[in-house]
């Protein structure tokens, strides 16, 4: 896939599909890790499949099984797992400018995670606007099925394979921080967005390495579009 | 599961649905009222800014590596590396990625 091409080599919903392949190599390991541990917290398998089709939202669900098992007042896990999604909250609102009025885009919200939004908003402005939502959907409805056959393995034979095939879980999810750089390198035309950009990674990076996963890309980006707006008008940085 | 623990498994699955759905519904009908007032409909600046350092941070949190060891460190450096080398080379997203995973895996096995 070219990231500058506008034109589709194939129909619109497979050219999702293909785009969305190297979000496998981060969702499965990561998936399978959490039907593994559902069970371990006391799950079923249907429960733990349940989770993953519905809830659809990696830290979340995690938190979600932990504090559960736990033993925690349910009305905290419901408001601590919906604070950590709390993020979620500005992808819609960056994407709509390319969304058409079908009232298909609405079930079509469900995917829209993370990696989903990542990839999206980079592609959906390169496509033409008839192929967006057949774009979107083979993109979400993979990762999504992706994310729950992950979590059935994971349920089911988690333990024996990460016993296997220890490499699963070391060396694919690679793939998520490599399709995030192709993804964001191309906002870095100038030195206004490259320091932006830098910062926003670099402050993630840091806050995740100091013990705070779930507040680290809020927080970071939140960082890197305060910088963006401090040095917007230094004629040394160049404009946007 | 007894049903306390069904009910926050449904609260939880549309309470996530609505974060994602409600403030793109939101945007929209925000975009079509300026639009049916004569103006352009542009998003909000701090909104455009927040879209791709939102991608940057998640680059940065993937970035850190299961086991925090010189040697996933080391690799993480190089696949990094090697990820950018072929994306400035073909402009791409496939083989980057493929690229980068690769020399990822060749470091944390060798090492």
């Amino acid at each position: 896939m070219n990231t500058t091409a506008q034109s589709l080599a194939m129909t619109p919903w497979k050219q999702g599909v293909k785009d969305a392949i190297p979000l496998l190599g981060g969702y499965i390991p990561v998936a399978i890790s959490f039907g593994l541990i559902s069970i371990q917290s006391g799950f079923s398998v249907l429960e733990t499949i349940l989770i993953s089709t519905f809830i659809y939202a990696g830290a979340s669900q995690f938190l979600f099984v932990a504090m559960a098992a736990s033993g925690a007042p349910l009305w905290l896990v419901v408001i601590m797992t919906l604070l950590i999604n709390a993020r979620h909250v500005v992808y819609g609102p960056n994407l709509s400018p390319y969304l058409n009025h079908d009232k298909k885009w609405l079930p079509l919200m469900h995917g829209l995670t993370d990696q989903i939004f990542a990839l999206a908003h980079a592609r959906l402005p390169q496509l033409p606007e008839s192929a967006r939502i057949g774009w979107y959907t083979g993109a979400a409805v993979l990762a999504w099925l992706s994310w729950i056959a992950g979590t059935a393995l994971g349920a089911v034979a988690g333990g024996e394979l990460t016993q296997r095939w220890p490499l699963i879980n070391d060396i694919l999810p690679f793939a998520l921080p490599a399709l995030f750089l192709v993804l964001i390198i191309p906002r870095c035309n100038n030195r206004l967005w490259s320091l932006t950009i830098a910062l926003s990674a670099v402050t993630a990076l840091t806050l995740k390495m100091l013990g705070y996963p779930n507040v680290a890309i809020p927080l970071a980006a939140l960082c890197g579009a305060l910088l963006f707006y401090a040095l917007k008008d230094q004629r040394i940085v160049g404009g946007h | 599961m007894d049903t306390s623990m069904w009910l926050a498994l449904v609260s939880i699955a549309v309470g996530t649905y609505l974060l994602r759905l409600l403030p793109y519904v939101w945007m929209k009908r925000s975009l079509a009222k300026k639009q049916m007032e004569g103006g352009i409909g542009a998003m909000p600046i701090w909104l455009t800014i927040l879209g791709p350092t939102m991608v940057a941070a998640m680059f940065g949190t993937s970035l850190v590596p299961a086991h925090s060891d010189a040697v996933s460190w080391l690799a993480t450096g190089v696949g990094t590396l090697v990820t950018f080398g072929v994306w400035t080379r073909t402009r791409s997203m496939g083989l980057p990625i493929l690229c980068g995973v690769v020399a990822f895996g060749v470091v944390t096995l060798i090492l």
